[in-house]
């Protein structure tokens, strides 16, 4: 529960703990299609009902699916609370799930897939970057939204195991933030989540390791790009996986690195050498399995790729050499403090970041202490955050160009 | 700078666990003894201030051969001023966990603060420099141009903003709602320094400047930091006004071709100004048809019935000298002349047969709520404290809002729905490889 009174409203968000990364090859999609169907009805609520009732009553929801969890949120006023949760128990354990709506529904997933991958370059190379990273046919190696040809088989039945096997009360997370008490939010949620049966849970496993065979090389060349791009992706210790200890330098380290144009890639490459548009660097940590420390460049006009990925090549090289001043580490943190009080300030932003935490296995302590965490991160871990990630066998490069001759 | 940081890790604690006690929006008008006007909504539920401003003019009036001054400039405000380069000025923002931006729409100039309240006499000290001594160096004008046209070469490729673009060019043939606000790439290697300056002094004045703030900050304390900040701009006579517009007479369809799997269509009509008398049935007779979230006709009828598109809305779109009522989704090369004949029937039925008494008390109960909905951040309030200001809104607004959509009739929204759906005036656009749809003449 996160007070607020700051506006008359309130935001619920359930959170399951399975996600596009408990499917299996040959069955991809299921969560996401599941996510779908999950507005389609229950006993008691008919098809689309959820969020006509959520509407008319003055409130918005919606729901997200992601490798690790899969979430359900509303925002409403707050003596619409109860009602949200009423429906949102309901669809927790009494979904109805019929081929009449299962068929219109194959299209939209199908439809969405378009508008987001297929329609996108970037977005086609980022599902290779995927696979060739975490191997072929294994989490995080398949698309969040599966493959189309898996889609286009799931039925009733598949969906239904599914839903069986994951969604129950034990195996989700309820977050209520805004203008309410936590004593009301505990009140309600008794009643309305209290009465259902918590059941035995499947362990969910990650593996220890990314692709057996690499470093690798993506490239597209495609007419629908206009501008290039060269990307890196490092394999990645995250909270939960691999050597965690590193987790905090390296957000840290991506922060110093290239967050921002007062980043060591963006000084050295766009206002120093001007052979970029721009630079960036990111680290995700909240992950059940390994994750990845990415960082990319939009060339400016004329740089060669090669020169490029060995500017990069050589800055990365100098801070293993030279390591990191205290004062940049200290400025980094600063950011990072900083941005984690801004997101604060949204209604919308903290259930998020609760629910991507508790979600792979975090705790509220945990978030409690994330800055004094991030605080003591030392010049010298950062340094050796960056020896343990910076591994030559554990990458890919991905190049993005126009088609040759299209410009 | 351990300080800060200390303070930081302190505040973010604090925060989460405060148990605060704000309540509805009260508006206080400030009038600064300078003679600065702005609203606040004092919030002490978050440890900073956010501030949202605007100056009349946008890239509408963008000069002949100079399009994309405007957005160029803007950019460059928060790229260095007074003694401090872009890296120097970028470096003080940080230190104070401050943000200063600015943008341009087509009618105003854009601007944001938002900092830490304990900050805040260094947050508005760097949006004084930025308003007051830009520097716009060389290198920094190469950088941002360079970034600007390589935005628009990539968004040429992306069929959403191919598609934007294009009903922008078609609705507004002739008039200057038609330019990109970014420019064009040959206009932006023009510009110069002294342009860019030009552009700067004829648009940061302090008529036609609105301004909001919200956050942790007395009435005096505003009152002194808004005259030192906006104080010394000078006053001066914003652009003209674009020209009225004459909206397209006949009907027609615009396809454009991109090798992709999903066509993206827009579809747009004469809409509804702020200020007409029917503003309020406008937007009951928009969350019907396409507004809002999975209830309206068009997400029932294209998504839910037949699995057509991902998205199937629309929206109101509003300008100083016109306004649009914009249907939006996206479908499979071969089914998006279904979509598409399902959006138009849409259009029909609502004119025809308009709406039932059910949709309209939907409709009116998600309105009042809707509003509230909004306000989860203190920018997001200055946003909406600065775009009242700018429709010409009384502070009080707030509290007549509902009584206003509560006195729509369902009579209102059916002839309302007469008066725009018509088929003679649609301009469809269309980008991918449609199967069925071709371009209408010029």
């Amino acid at each position: 529960m996160l007070p607020s009174s700051r506006a008359p409203i309130v935001n619920q968000l359930v959170v399951y703990k399975v996600g596009s990364a408990d499917e299996v090859y040959g069955k991809t999609g299921i969560a996401h299609f599941l996510e779908h169907m999950m507005f389609k009805g229950t006993g008691t609520v008919g098809p689309t009902e959820f969020s006509r009732t959520v509407s008319k009553n003055g409130g918005r929801d919606n729901a997200y699916t992601s490798f690790d969890t899969t979430g359900y949120y509303q925002t409403v006023a707050p003596d619409r609370l109860e009602m949200v949760m009423r429906m949102e128990a309901v669809r927790m354990a009494n979904l109805r799930l019929t081929e009449k709506e299962l068929i219109p529904e194959r299209q939209v997933v199908l439809e969405e897939r378009r508008m987001r991958i297929d329609n996108s370059p970037a977005a086609l190379l980022g599902e290779a970057v995927q696979e060739q990273l975490y191997g072929r046919h294994k989490p995080y190696g398949m698309p969040i939204s599966g493959y189309v040809d898996d889609v286009k088989k799931l039925n009733i039945h598949d969906l239904a195991a599914f839903y069986a096997k994951w969604y129950m009360p034990n195996n989700a997370i309820l977050i209520v933030a805004g203008d309410t008490t936590a004593d009301q939010v505990r009140k309600l949620a008794e009643k309305h989540y209290g009465p259902i049966a918590a059941r035995k849970v499947d362990p969910r496993r990650r593996p220890g390791e990314g692709a057996s065979d690499l470093p690798q090389r993506v490239t597209r060349a495609d007419a629908r790009v206009a501008e290039p791009r060269w990307s890196r992706y490092y394999l990645a210790p995250s909270y939960h996986k691999g050597e965690s200890q590193y987790a905090y330098a390296l957000q840290v380290l991506a922060r110093l690195l290239g967050g921002g144009e007062t980043s060591r890639l963006w000084k050295a490459l766009v206002v120093e050498r001007k052979v970029a548009l721009s630079a960036w660097a990111s680290y995700s940590p909240s992950s059940l399995g390994l994750t990845s420390f990415d960082l990319g460049v939009h060339p400016a006009s004329g740089t060669p790729m090669v020169e490029v990925e060995s500017a990069v090549g050589g800055l990365l090289g100098k801070l293993l050499d030279d390591g990191v001043t205290a004062e940049e580490v200290e400025r980094a943190q600063n950011q990072l403090l900083a941005a984690a009080i801004y997101s604060q300030d949204s209604l919308q932003s903290g259930p998020r970041i609760y629910g991507g935490a508790l979600g792979v296995g975090g705790t509220v302590a945990d978030i409690d202490a994330w800055p004094q965490r991030i605080g003591a991160v030392t010049p010298a871990a950062v340094v050796a955050a960056a020896r343990h990630v910076w591994r030559a066998d554990g990458l890919v490069t991905s190049v993005l160009t126009p088609q040759e001759g299209m410009r | 700078m351990r300080q800060l940081l200390r303070f930081l890790a302190a505040l973010v604690v604090a925060v989460s666990g405060l148990p605060v006690a704000a309540g509805a929006v009260d508006i206080k008008t400030i009038s600064t003894p300078l003679g600065i006007k702005a609203w606040l909504v004092q919030d002490k539920s978050a440890p900073a201030v956010s501030l949202s401003f605007s100056f009349a003019g946008g890239t509408a009036s963008d000069p002949d051969g100079q399009l994309g001054v405007t957005t160029l400039m803007a950019t460059l405000l928060s790229d260095g001023a007074g003694t401090l380069t872009s890296q120097a000025f970028r470096q003080r923002q940080e230190d104070a966990a401050a943000s200063v931006g600015f943008s341009a729409s087509l009618d105003r100039l854009g601007g944001s603060l938002r900092v830490l309240s304990a900050n805040r006499e260094e947050g508005f000290e760097l949006l004084r420099l930025a308003l007051t001594q830009p520097r716009f160096d060389s290198d920094m004008i190469d950088q941002r141009r360079a970034q600007t046209i390589a935005a628009i070469n990539q968004a040429s490729q992306r069929p959403a903003s191919v598609a934007a673009r294009t009903l922008m060019e078609t609705e507004f043939a002739g008039h200057p709602y038609a330019n990109d606000p970014d420019g064009t790439p040959d206009d932006l290697r023009k510009l110069t320094q002294q342009t860019l300056k030009q552009r700067a002094a004829a648009l940061l004045i302090r008529n036609g400047l609105v301004i909001a703030a919200v956050g942790d900050i007395e009435e005096a304390d505003l009152a002194r930091l808004l005259d030192r900040t906006f104080g010394t701009l000078p006053t001066g006579t914003p652009p003209a006004l674009p020209p009225e517009w004459n909206p397209p007479t006949k009907a027609r369809t615009v396809v454009v071709e991109r090798p992709v799997p999903q066509s993206t269509a827009l579809l747009a009509l004469p809409g509804v100004a702020r200020d007409d008398p029917d503003w309020y049935a406008a937007l009951i007779m928009n969350h019907v048809l396409g507004g809002g979230g999975q209830q309206s006709r068009l997400f029932t009828e294209v998504r839910e019935k037949r699995g057509l598109a991902y998205g199937a809305s629309s929206s109101l779109r509003v300008y100083k000298r016109a306004a649009l009522l914009v249907m939006s989704t996206a479908s499979a090369n071969e089914r998006v002349a279904e979509a598409l004949r399902v959006v138009k029937a849409e259009l029909a039925r609502l004119r025809v047969d308009g709406p039932t008494e059910q949709e309209i008390a939907d409709a009116k109960t998600y309105l009042a709520g809707a509003l509230a909905l909004s306000l989860d951040s203190s920018g997001a309030i200055a946003g909406l404290l600065h775009s009242m200001q700018v429709d010409g809104l009384a502070p009080d607004h707030l509290t007549k809002r509902a009584a206003l959509i509560a006195a729509v009739k369902i009579d209102d929204v059916r002839r309302l729905a007469r008066r725009l759906l018509r088929d003679e005036a649609l301009t469809t656009v269309v980008v991918g490889k449609p199967v069925g749809i071709a371009s209408d003449p010029l």
